[in-house]
């Protein structure tokens, strides 16, 4: 039942993940909205998972993807930004769109 | 039904992660596109294993994180030291 519940909550952590992707106007706002949002509805989905298949086999997997995945998701973003910035993208700064959604 | 019902969903984020992928205007947006595909996918296999009670496809969801965390490390830095960037 809890795992039936998370798993209605990460259905509106995905569609505002996917908003958020379209909707801003910078590359960090972009970066910083994929950052949070998606990696909320990642967690939300593995213990939904833990909570739908109760105790077996699968709860030591699901444990270590999630312990691999809090590692390495903010390593990613990070790398990302930081790439990005070094190579001398302004910061704050609104980009002229060519095609336009809302 | 439900977990059918978050792989449909999941599907179509990845449709929309690759909508702007293609229309992204730098090479980093690109890469975050990249990023989202990859956290799709493992949860993808994830909820497959569970739905299909076969629990050996947890392995290949954890290594495809792996691999995604790799590629999108090294991309950055081929970028960063010399690859196209505009």
């Amino acid at each position: 039942m809890i795992g039936k519940i998370l798993l209605v909550i990460s259905w509106i952590y995905i569609i505002f993940g996917i908003i958020g992707i379209f909707r801003f106007e910078n590359m960090y706002s972009r970066l910083l909205t994929s950052s949070k949002i998606d990696t909320v509805a990642t967690f939300t989905v593995l213990i939904a998972l833990l909570f739908y298949t109760g105790i077996s086999e699968y709860t030591v997997k699901l444990l270590l993807i999630i312990f691999f995945l809090v590692i390495t998701s903010p390593i990613s973003n990070h790398i990302i930004v930081r790439s990005a910035y070094l190579n001398g993208i302004p910061v704050g700064q609104k980009e002229e769109k060519s095609w336009k959604l809302w | 039904m439900i977990l059918i019902i978050t792989m449909f969903m999941l599907v179509i984020a990845m449709l929309f992660s690759l909508v702007r992928m293609i229309l992204g205007p730098t090479t980093w947006d690109r890469l975050l596109a990249l990023n989202l595909i990859s956290a799709k996918t493992i949860l993808l296999i994830a909820i497959y294993a569970v739905y299909s009670e076969r629990p050996v496809l947890l392995d290949i969801s954890l290594s495809a994180g792996i691999i995604g965390f790799l590629t999108i490390a090294l991309f950055a830095r081929f970028i960063l030291f010399g690859g196209r960037t505009k």
